[in-house]
């Protein structure tokens, strides 16, 4: 923790004066540091050197704070300067901020997640979290942010996951979005799927992704639907979703589709290139 | 002479709809005390429609009291979390004041713990200022606790918005203004409201800002502050809708500038009855920045931001047809 610390620190003096950044080590209550922070830093975006997101990067995987502002990291900042050491102290403190947080705040602390100590203490905090309805609350906690992944059970990702396509938020900026399937979320999504099938809505292809590797008998329905009665976008998806999948009917399914087969197979077509 | 005269006025205007919002069309307005927690989205959409970029949401209590410390701290932070976005969905910046208000005041054991807790909330982005506080009943806790509010708001260097009371308003106005500066309180970091013509004399008077509430029945009528407006001028004066779960209307404030557009009352004083004065109060606070207003067509609070994209984005309401029976 002590060189994402360092980096942060690092970026934070960058963006503020020296006389701001004094006031942020000022020994005072963290309750009224947290609270009073913009007004010192202003709420510019921040200014980022490519060597010091790499260094984040590379300290936490899957973490960025690229699109942050400067009020966001310096109370993330307050939150790593926290003495650790008692830990149920350590757990009160950053609790009773979460008690009294307002937009921005919340946006501070779900997205610091990641930087806190004692990873397992922000599980129920976190799933509280995804049950907000504030679109910049959900993105704290959805956007870069490796430690709804990495911490969270598998109840509670699928319902970070399945918030992430009712709120339309962008999918590819989940850290750990593939590696986090399951088929317990493959079959949720295929219900999901039906729901809005039965209302006449659209879909967003990239709920696929999420299906591929637990393509079976059933699934393959909704792939074989998805070919009949989709848009181009969602053949792209059924294609995308078979190359993930060992279920040989599917296999046998993609062949019909050479077009679709090459462009996959030569790296044309992707999740991140689908809607294009 | 007189009469005539004052039928000629009447007869001039359109009988149905009395009033259209037709001549303030491109105006901008600011609602400096609303309780939109208790309001509907159509509500929201509406206010956006008419021209309203922000507004003030001032702590009072649920039409029921609270039993419990909890439900204060719940409330508080409902202001600046869920309703704070709620309002951003329309294009609408919101702001709160946050206080102990009048008629919870009475329940002491829970009043003391509630003062214990404002400090942690008045100093958060976007509250700007201490109420709505002051009176109702007139008691000796309603006393005790204003007093206290008072010198939060000292402490705190933010604004104060009073509440006056129904009953004996008059004389509770006064008793309002004379603690406010027994406690050293610059007047002119303060907002009196729900005013009417018995009080905003003595109000201007001594200093302070006269706010008016447009709301029907209980307070007052737009026809009549178009009245005061002629007679005290835009000088300190404020409009605001005070809107909750009573029979009351969110488009209070520009209803009263279309009122005063017909009535002659000139665009300046308008402006300044319906926008700029109530800015120019509250941004004492210091967490007034007309640049975050109309988020919409350009938020430049980059906190709100991500990738390029305003707070709007996966978040604002879309649009309904209304006049359509088909909900799809």
């Amino acid at each position: 923790m002590s060189d994402i610390k360092s980096t942060i620190k690092q970026i934070l003096r960058a963006n503020i004066s020296p006389e701001v950044f004094i006031w942020i080590e000022e020994d005072r209550p963290l309750n009224s540091l947290f609270m009073l922070l913009p007004r010192k830093t202003g709420k510019a975006a921040l200014t980022i050197t490519p060597a010091q997101s790499m260094a984040i990067s590379q300290a936490i995987p899957g973490f960025s704070v690229d699109d942050w502002t400067v009020d966001r990291l310096g109370r993330a900042y307050l939150l790593m300067n926290l003495d650790s050491s008692d830990k149920d102290d350590y757990f009160r403190k950053i609790e009773s901020l979460f008690m009294a947080a307002e937009m921005g705040e919340q946006v501070a602390l779900y997205s610091s997640l990641p930087l806190l100590d004692y990873p397992e203490l922000w599980v129920k905090r976190c799933a509280e979290g995804i049950r907000s309805n504030i679109g910049i609350v959900l993105e704290a906690i959805m956007y870069n942010n490796p430690y709804p992944a990495q911490n969270l059970e598998q109840a509670a990702w699928n319902q970070l996951v399945l918030k992430a396509f009712f709120t339309d938020k962008d999918i590819s900026k989940i850290i750990g979005i593939d590696d986090r399937a399951n088929k317990d979320l493959a079959y949720i999504i295929s219900d999901y799927a039906h729901e809005r099938w039965a209302a006449g809505r659209e879909l967003n292809p990239n709920m696929w992704r999420l299906v591929g590797r637990f393509i079976d008998d059933k699934l393959f329905e909704d792939i074989k639907r998805l070919f009949d009665n989709g848009k181009l976008t969602d053949r792209r998806a059924a294609g995308l979703a078979i190359a993930a999948s060992n279920y040989a009917p599917a296999k046998a399914l993609l062949t019909k589709y050479p077009e679709l087969e090459r462009a996959i197979e030569n790296k044309d077509l992707s999740w991140q290139t689908i809607a294009g | 002479m007189c009469c005539t005269h004052s039928f000629e006025e009447v007869k001039n205007e359109p009988l149905s709809p009395p009033v259209s919002l037709d001549g303030i069309k491109g105006m901008k307005f600011f609602d400096p005390h609303v309780h939109m927690t208790s309001r509907t989205t159509d509500d929201y959409q509406a206010m956006a429609d008419a021209g309203i970029v922000a507004l003030i949401e001032p702590a009072f209590w649920l039409g029921q009291p609270r039993t419990g410390l909890d439900s204060f701290r719940d409330y508080y932070s409902s202001l600046l979390g869920w309703e704070r976005f709620r309002s951003s969905q329309f294009g609408i910046k919101h702001y709160c004041t946050i206080g102990l208000n009048s008629r919870e005041a009475n329940n002491e054991a829970l009043a003391e713990q509630v003062m214990e807790m404002l400090p942690l909330f008045i100093y958060k982005e976007g509250v700007v200022g201490i109420g709505e506080i002051g009176f109702d009943d007139q008691t000796a806790a309603e006393e005790k606790y204003y007093r206290a509010q008072l010198e939060l708001a000292k402490e705190s260097g933010l604004p104060v918005q009073i509440h006056t009371p129904h009953r004996d308003k008059k004389g509770g106005t006064r008793r309002s203004m004379d603690i406010a500066l027994e406690h050293g309180l610059d007047p002119y970091k303060v907002i009196v409201d729900h005013n009417n013509e018995e009080t905003v004399k003595e109000v201007l008077d001594r200093g302070f800002w006269a706010a008016f509430t447009i709301y029907p029945f209980t307070k007052m009528g737009n026809e009549r502050m178009v009245e005061i407006a002629k007679q005290y001028g835009s000088e300190r004066i404020m409009v605001n809708s005070a809107a909750d779960w009573g029979i009351s209307d969110p488009l209070a404030v520009p209803k009263t500038a279309a009122l005063m557009k017909i009535r002659g009352i000139s665009d300046v004083d308008i402006e300044l009855i319906t926008y700029r004065n109530a800015i120019t109060a509250f941004a004492q606070s210091g967490q007034i920045d007309e640049a975050d207003f109309g988020m919409v067509s350009g938020n430049i609070d980059q906190s709100q931001k991500f990738e390029g994209n305003t707070i709007l984005r996966g978040g604002q309401q879309p649009r309904i047809d209304k006049s359509s029976i088909i909900i799809s």
